[in-house]
This record gives C-alpha cells, structure tokens and sequence, in this order.
C-alpha cells in the first residue's frame, strides 16, 4: 500500500494539476488575513469555509491524476480497485491534511489576537474536519463513481454551493456557526467522523462502480 | 521470469455496459498457456481481456485468477508525465518485483529519464509491456504488437514462449499458440410484442432484447439464432423480420 501511496502521489505532483487549487488557497489565504481577522476561532472559520471547496478540488484533480487506461494498469499492478481507490483517498487526504496544518498554523504567525495552545488545537481540528468533508464529497463525485469529468465538476460544485445556504444542517455549518461565535464544540469532532465517513463511501462506492 | 503456474478461469461469464447489447454472452474458458484472441472488430476482445486482468467485473459469471497479472491495454496514454524509469521503479515496487531486463531486449532506444509523453509509440509500448512482464503469473495483452519494429516484435515473441498469456492478435505472430475465435456478427429478429421478454433474454446467444414501437427486436449470435427463432414460435410471437 506504502508503494502505491507513493506511486499515486508521484503522479499527482508530477501532473501539476494540483497547483491551481493550492495557489487558490494560499491566494486567498493571504487575503483573508492580511488584516485583523477577528478573535482567535473566529479568525478560523474564514479559513475553513475556504478549505472545504479547496480539498474537493484537490481531491478530483487526485482521483482523476492517472487517465482512464492507465489507471486500468495500475488497478492490475496492484491488485484490484479496492487497493487502489483506498491509496488514491489516502493521497488527496494526506494532501489536506498538510492545508488543514497550514490553515491552521497561518493566522497564529500573522493574527494581531494572540493563540493558546489549545485554541491552535481547536482549529486544526476543525480545519482537519472539514478537510476530510471535502476529500469525501470531491471523492464521491469523481471517477470512477462519475465517468465523465464534466459532471463531476458540476456535481461538486453544487454540492458545495449548496452546502453553505443549508447553514447547520450540515457538519459544515456545525464547524463554521461554533468558529463563528468564537467556541468550542463537540460537534467539531462530528464533522471529523462524517468526513472519514463520506471518504470510507467514496471508496466503497467506487470499487462497486469501476 | 519466475514460475508460470498460475491458470485464468472464466466460467459463463456474460458482460453488457448498462443496459446495452451483450458484449459477451456465457463465455467459459480457460487459459493455462498461451492463448490468442481472435475476432472482428467489436466483437467483445478488449472487454474479455479486461474481465480476465480484472479491470472490468463479468455482468454474470464466474472469474478466477492467479495473484500476478500483467496487463498492456489497447492503447497505452501518451500524455505521461513521468519518466519510464521512473514509472518501471514505482510500478516494481508495487508489485514487490524484481528489475527485468525486457526493455532491452525489445531494443528500447531513447531517454529513460524523459516524460514518458515525448517517447516514441514504439518506445512507449516496450514500457507498457516492461511493466506487465514484471508480472510472475499471467499475462494479459491487447494487441501487444502496436507500434513495435520487427525486430521487437520477434523479440516479444520469444518473451511470450513458455509463458501463460491470453493476447489479442490481428497479425498471427503467435502462430503455435492456442486459439479461441470470438464470433464476429449478429443476427437481428424482430418479433410481435411479446410478455415473456425475460424467457427471450435468458436464451442462449441472445445478446440483447429491446421493445422498439410494437415490436420486440432480439439481437442473437449467429449460430444460435434457430433455436431462437424456434422459442419465439413456441412462446406464440409472429416473426415479423430476420436479418
């Protein structure tokens, strides 16, 4: 699993197609807090609300980094579609996880608001919560479960247009509303078990699909 | 190479795309040494070879098959980034193998260290076959030939004496090797409506069954289309055209 984890993350950097949400993130990163971004939590849920359409993205452009037939050699090499689903999951999360780290790490290097130790804590779980939320939705939308990349994009983008406006309805909303108002919540660590969740069914899914 | 005991089973295997024609239809082989693929274009070659590497899952059917597969597809991409070193070390790794020495042998000439997308479609094909012979089992390959000089071609010949391989081959290089002909073309049967359209389905060589305005078309392989035709009488369908 290690080798193909390394193949699969080879390729997706070697493909460069992972620089434009990453540009998209530290540009927008960059503006979010090139002033007093608020109190210390609330400071965070800017950064998270950001991060959730940029791990979709990062997660398509890593489920669709091999094409279509070499994608079929590799599901050979390896073993299966299982194996190989599971390794490309954990690339796109292994790669949020670093943005979640990075989002969270920002604003205590560049906010006016001094951080504790335990409100760092706090917002790199919620940053690795919402992380995982978007891998998983880029994952469910992506080949193989949707063959065509134009629907994917579509079916993303709605899904995270959409997820915004439901407000708390969504483990999204749980993250942002207690950011917001600047406390802590369990539910951070709910939006955290959907995310795996949504990831685990992305894989599961798509090895019934291929 | 290693050992070469590992044997492919297809049993009744049977696989359409959604709900289109029957590509394959209760096909049961084995192959335990050197088989070739023969047939018109479209009569299911590639789809066999996929369901036997296990890319695609058979529709119905049974398939059983040995750990270490290597597989060539029809067309090997040539917009690859990485180099072919590069590719060959990753994809040893992942299949916890040893280096070969194909890429020699079929003669590769050029950089293996450039991106795979500025090789030759000759080069680039001695590395999708290097990667599938890294493969200690059984070998799958469409149309292995494509893009490759003589002198490879004869080579790769000699790379597949004594193996387990089920290959796809227009040109009849593997002339000593096993053959399985997959039937090319069909027969069309346009019936009166019929309720039982699930007995139709169920016949064998039926390929697909569809409700077209008031009339059921039946598409069947050729050799099978008597005893079609024969079950639509009994089941009481007027035959409204053969062809």
């Amino acid at each position: 699993m290690i080798a193909l984890v390394r193949y699969l993350a080879a390729d997706v950097f070697r493909g460069q197609r992972y620089l434009a949400p990453l540009l998209v993130f530290l540009g927008v990163m960059g503006m979010l807090f090139s002033s007093d971004a608020g109190q210390p939590l609330e400071a965070y849920s800017g950064s998270s609300a950001l991060l959730y359409p940029i791990a979709a993205w990062m997660a398509v452009v890593v489920a669709t980094s091999e094409d279509v037939v070499r994608r079929e050699i590799t599901v050979v090499s390896a073993g299966g579609w299982p194996r190989v689903l599971a390794a490309a999951a954990l690339v796109a999360v292994l790669i949020c996880l670093v943005l979640a780290l990075l989002a969270a790490v920002w604003p205590v290097l560049t906010n006016p608001h001094p951080y504790t130790a335990g409100e760092f804590f706090v917002g790199l779980a919620a940053h690795t919560g919402v992380a995982l939320l978007g891998v998983g939705v880029g994952l469910l939308f992506a080949r193989p479960v949707l063959d065509s990349i134009g629907r994917t994009v579509l079916a993303v983008f709605s899904v995270v247009v959409l997820t915004y406006p439901l407000g708390r309805a969504t483990p999204l909303g749980w993250v942002l509303d207690a950011l917001g108002h600047n406390r802590v919540s369990p539910s951070l660590l709910g939006t955290a078990a959907v995310g795996v969740a949504l990831v685990a069914a992305a894989v599961v899914v798509g090895a019934r699909r291929a | 190479m290693g050992g070469y005991l590992g044997v492919v089973h297809l049993d009744q295997v049977s696989k359409r795309y959604g709900r289109g024609p029957w590509v394959l239809r209760d096909l049961t082989l084995e192959v335990s040494g050197l088989t070739v693929l023969t047939g018109a274009n479209g009569t299911g070659k590639s789809t066999l070879l996929k369901i036997a590497a296990g890319v695609l899952t058979p529709t119905s059917g049974r398939v059983t098959r040995p750990a270490s597969i290597g597989y060539v597809p029809e067309r090997f991409p040539s917009d690859v980034k990485m180099s072919a070193s590069s590719y060959l070390a990753h994809m040893g790794r992942v299949r916890r193998a040893a280096a070969s020495d194909v890429l020699e042998r079929l003669g590769f000439v050029g950089s293996l260290t450039a991106p795979m997308a500025e090789l030759s479609k000759g080069n680039a094909q001695k590395v999708a076959l290097a990667q599938a012979f890294l493969a200690t089992d059984v070998l799958v390959l469409d149309e292995p030939w494509t893009g490759l000089d003589p002198v490879a071609a004869a080579e790769l010949v000699s790379l597949l004496e004594g193996r387990t391989a089920l290959v796809s081959d227009h040109e009849g290089h593997l002339a000593s090797a096993t053959r399985v002909d997959l039937a090319g073309g069909h027969v069309t049967i346009d019936l009166s409506r019929v309720s039982a359209l699930d007995v139709l389905e169920a016949l064998e060589g039926v390929r697909s069954v569809q409700t077209v305005g008031a009339s059921v078309r039946v598409v069947v392989a050729p050799d099978r289309s008597d005893q079609v035709l024969a079950e639509a009488l009994r089941l009481g369908c007027s035959v409204r055209s053969v062809r």
